[in-house]
């Protein structure tokens, strides 16, 4: 528990607060704000994928597809219908939701890593083809643009403007975004459903035989981290404004987010945000060497595999194994 | 010439062997009796090197070996029947009796072969057959079979009766008496008190990893704890 | 679909097939005696296919010893890249998924390194055959018929030497029970070492074949790869007769697809085909016989 969730978390998830509140009035120039802003959408993405692979223990590499059908349904109900981006996204996390559910399913038949991680591959590979094959409705690779971004707000005597240029709005949205799915992830984590969640990665026949609906379980995991990253999906689409089938459910994506996750912490709540906050700036600092971004992803990569699995979060809490009272021995036999 | 001085071994953060010793003579044939979780198969596989004991020294004949991979010992004539006999299932009986003498040239593995047929000539019907369709005791005489093309001098045998029917494990010890006659020493663990003391020249009991008695096989039938804990409980539900 | 058409359907599934076969079965063999899923697998095809082109066009050797040393030097990758990262991972308790995430990392690492080195552009190699075999009304360049035959050829090696040699009956024991075959005094790590040159050799064939008909770029390996794994599913994971035979069955229902929906919709089925079996037999279509 406290591996996964560090000792306070609501503190900590209040302290991120603080900080993005803070941040726009800081005298950052609209560039800061745009980086700070897709760091807080791909936290988010972080983090629901992290749900799965790291606090259920089911090694998927497939939730890209979900952002990609969260992007996608999103953008395209509003373009074709209309209908604004404020009630749009929530279809947009419904419709990642939906397809969580249907590929869990054969995820559950199975319980060797190697099928899990193979077919949820195949799976967003599936969804990247269509995209890019429903050449009449997404116009493919060459972009779906057109995407409208979300209606402003009136606040008074201002209004508050949306979308790629606005930097401001588009950070506060990214920021509730951020803060919300956080703090609903938490409660729900550290309800008795999360200890659930817990159970099933530690020891998946021990949690069997106290009662848990394996099954069940997982497909409710399932559907709640393809929600979230849905949702992260369908912000991001209504903030740039143009979609790619392989800028958002191509294999970058899925290195990005990988090292992410695997720069932050596997497992580890905030593991992901740290991993989101320094590989979104790092790569920012580095586009104008635009080739070495994914050199540097693959290299992170590696050498956190290697150096510190645990990741960053990891790196933090060594402190606390000294704790007194923990008299035993580390292992000496690894 | 089989010696564990002191040896101890974790499974992660759980130790499960404490300050174990243990010696087998030449020519000897040694019981590890013990309850389940006792740590007895840990013994085992400490001294055939597929378990690295975390402090202790583990030697064979004067060499030590605690810290050298398991796939020195058949070199140095010592093998191992593993728990379950853990044959290659989809490999043919003749295969795996043959894969035993891997360290060995191939003019010495077939006088060795001849030698094991006439010791088990029980699995020369099924020489063609693939060795995970046999039975459970069919399997345990390819495991010992294969055990014995490294022409050890010390022959280790993990639960050697596991699963057997009556008929089949006296037909193990028979062979195991006949293996000892040969000059092969043998150590081997055993739940059962009566089967591990009757047949060996000395014994070691272990409890929660730890020996707790030790002496030949008859002081230890008749030691009043083992008679009391081990054959009592045995005999009573017998 | 005509006689004809059919014919020339069939052969040109068998063809890219045995392609499948060629890094299916490389990735089946590691999988069956390591349980590692290698994810830089398809650099080593791409890695191969920059030798071949160095070796062949550049330097303008004879084919024959092109492909030779372009497969000697991919074995030695295959072999370096199991000792230097894998083997290391692997002695660890969560080994599995750090073995997964590492190579995802390298093959990455891999790709990008390639693009730096060897620029984006994709560069054509000559073909090895020339001419074009006529088989009553089916015309085939001999190319992509050398592709069927030399595929098949390199596999039933392969196939010799797994189950009729003694590198083979160690790797096989190995695969079978690594600690049987640890006690019986068989160095396991070698026998990994060993297998991951074996399927670098496979898949520098697939590459050294491929590379006049797709032109050799950073990115070759990466379409290849899921497929490899789609294959060592198929055929039941870890089984290198069942990885060949899925290899085809592969190639086949992706080209039969092709007549029936337009051709970029085949992946879409062939992928959809590989869940379904998932579903419906998790052990894969040919279990049975292991590695």
């Amino acid at each position: 528990m406290l591996e996964v969730f560090g000792r306070h978390p609501y503190r900590d998830l209040l302290v991120w607060t603080v900080l993005l509140v803070v941040v726009p009035f800081l005298p950052l120039d609209d560039y800061v704000l745009h980086i700070l802003t897709l760091f807080l959408i791909f936290a988010v993405f972080a983090t629901g994928w992290n749900l799965t692979l790291g606090i259920l223990g089911l090694k998927t590499l497939g939730h890209h597809a979900f952002f990609a059908i969260g992007a996608y349904a999103s953008a395209l109900v509003s373009h074709y219908f209309g209908v604004s981006p404020w009630i749009t996204i929530w279809l947009g996390a419904l419709a990642a939701s939906f397809a969580g559910v249907v590929i869990g399913f054969p995820i559950l038949r199975i319980r060797s890593m190697p099928h899990v991680a193979i077919v949820t591959l195949a799976f967003a590979e599936i969804v990247r083809l269509v995209l890019s094959n429903l050449k009449e409705i997404t116009r493919g690779e060459l972009g779906f643009w057109g995407i409208p971004p979300f209606d402003p707000i009136p606040i008074g005597a201002r209004t508050i403007e949306f979308g790629l240029g606005n930097a401001f709005g588009s950070f506060a949205v990214a920021a509730v975004m951020f803060v919300g799915v956080h703090l609903l992830l938490l409660m729900l984590l550290k309800s008795r459903s999360g200890l659930t969640f817990l159970a099933i990665r530690d020891a998946e026949a021990a949690a069997e035989s106290l009662g848990v609906k394996l099954a069940a379980w997982k497909i409710f995991a399932f559907a709640v981290s393809a929600a979230v990253v849905g949702l992260s999906g369908a912000v991001y689409a209504h903030y740039v404004l143009i979609l790619t089938p392989s800028s958002v459910a191509g294999p970058d994506m899925l290195i990005s987010l990988l090292a992410m996750i695997i720069v932050g912490g596997v497992g580890r709540f905030f593991g992901p945000i740290y991993g989101a906050l320094l590989l979104t700036v790092t790569s920012e600092l580095l586009r104008d060497f635009g080739d070495y971004r994914m050199l540097l992803y693959g290299a992170l990569i590696v050498i956190f595999v290697f150096a510190a699995p645990a990741g960053i979060a990891g790196l933090k809490p060594a402190s606390w194994r000294k704790r007194p009272g923990a008299a035993s021995k580390p292992a000496e036999a690894t | 010439m089989l010696q564990l001085d002191r040896v101890n071994v974790h499974y992660g953060a759980t130790r499960v062997l404490w300050d174990v010793s243990i010696s087998v003579g030449s020519g000897e044939m040694v019981a590890v009796m013990g309850p389940n979780g006792s740590g007895k198969s840990t013994v085992l596989k400490a001294a055939m090197g597929l378990k690295k004991p975390s402090s202790g020294v583990v030697s064979l004949n004067g060499e030590e070996l605690q810290t050298k991979p398991a796939t020195v010992r058949p070199q140095r004539g010592m093998s191992i029947v593993l728990e379950r006999r853990r044959l290659f299932p989809r490999m043919s009986v003749e295969e795996n009796v043959m894969l035993g003498a891997y360290v060995r040239k191939a003019s010495e593995a077939r006088e060795t072969y001849e030698w094991v047929l006439e010791i088990l000539p029980e699995i020369k019907p099924h020489l063609q057959a693939t060795a995970g369709r046999l039975s459970g005791g069919q399997q345990q005489m390819v495991a010992i079979a294969r055990g014995l093309m490294a022409d050890p001098k010390i022959l280790l045998m993990d639960e050697p009766f596991l699963g057997l029917s009556p008929a089949m494990v006296k037909n193990v010890l028979a062979i195991m008496k006949t293996i000892n006659e040969r000059g092969v020493a043998i150590l081997f663990n055993e739940q059962n008190a009566k089967l591990s003391f009757a047949v060996s020249h000395r014994g070691y009991l272990l409890e929660s990893g730890r020996v707790v008695l030790s002496g030949s096989g008859e002081e230890m039938l008749e030691h009043p704890e083992v008679k009391r804990v081990y054959l009592g409980v045995r005999e009573a539900a017998a | 679909m005509s006689g004809t058409h059919l014919l020339e359907t069939l052969i040109n599934g068998l063809i890219s097939g045995s392609i499948y076969a060629l890094i299916g079965s490389g990735l089946a063999l590691i999988y069956g005696t390591t349980r590692v899923l290698n994810f830089a697998h398809g650099e080593l095809l791409m890695l191969a296919g920059y030798f071949i082109l160095m070796f062949a066009v550049t330097l303008g050797w004879p084919v024959i010893l092109a492909a030779i040393a372009t497969i000697v030097l991919v074995m030695v990758l295959g072999a370096l890249l199991q000792r230097v990262t894998i083997a290391p991972l692997m002695k660890r308790e969560d080994w599995a998924f750090s073995v997964i995430a590492a190579t995802i990392g390298l093959s990455i690492f891999l790709q990008s390194g390639a693009q730096l080195v060897w620029g984006e552009q994709y560069q054509g190699v000559p073909y090895f055959f020339h001419g074009v075999a006529v088989i009553g009304e089916v015309r085939m360049p001999w190319q992509r018929i050398a592709i069927l035959v030399v595929a098949l050829l390199v596999m039933g090696i392969c196939g010799l030497i797994l189950y009729r040699t003694k590198l083979g009956r160690i790797v096989r024991a190995t695969a079978q029970d690594s600690e049987a075959a640890l006690a019986v005094g068989i160095p396991a790590g070698l026998v990994h070492t060993t297998v991951f040159a074996i399927s670098a050799a496979l898949a520098g064939t697939g590459a050294i074949l491929l590379s006049p008909l797709i032109t050799v770029n950073p990115w070759m390996g990466t379409a290849y790869l899921l497929k490899g794994f789609a294959v060592v599913i198929l055929g039941g994971l870890g089984s290198f007769g069942g990885a060949v035979a899925a290899g085809f069955l592969l190639g086949l229902i992706e080209t039969i697809s092709v007549a029936f929906v337009p051709s970029e919709w085949s992946n879409v089925i062939a992928f959809a085909f590989l869940i379904a079996v998932i579903t419906a037999r998790p052990e894969g279509l040919f279990a049975g016989r292991g590695a």
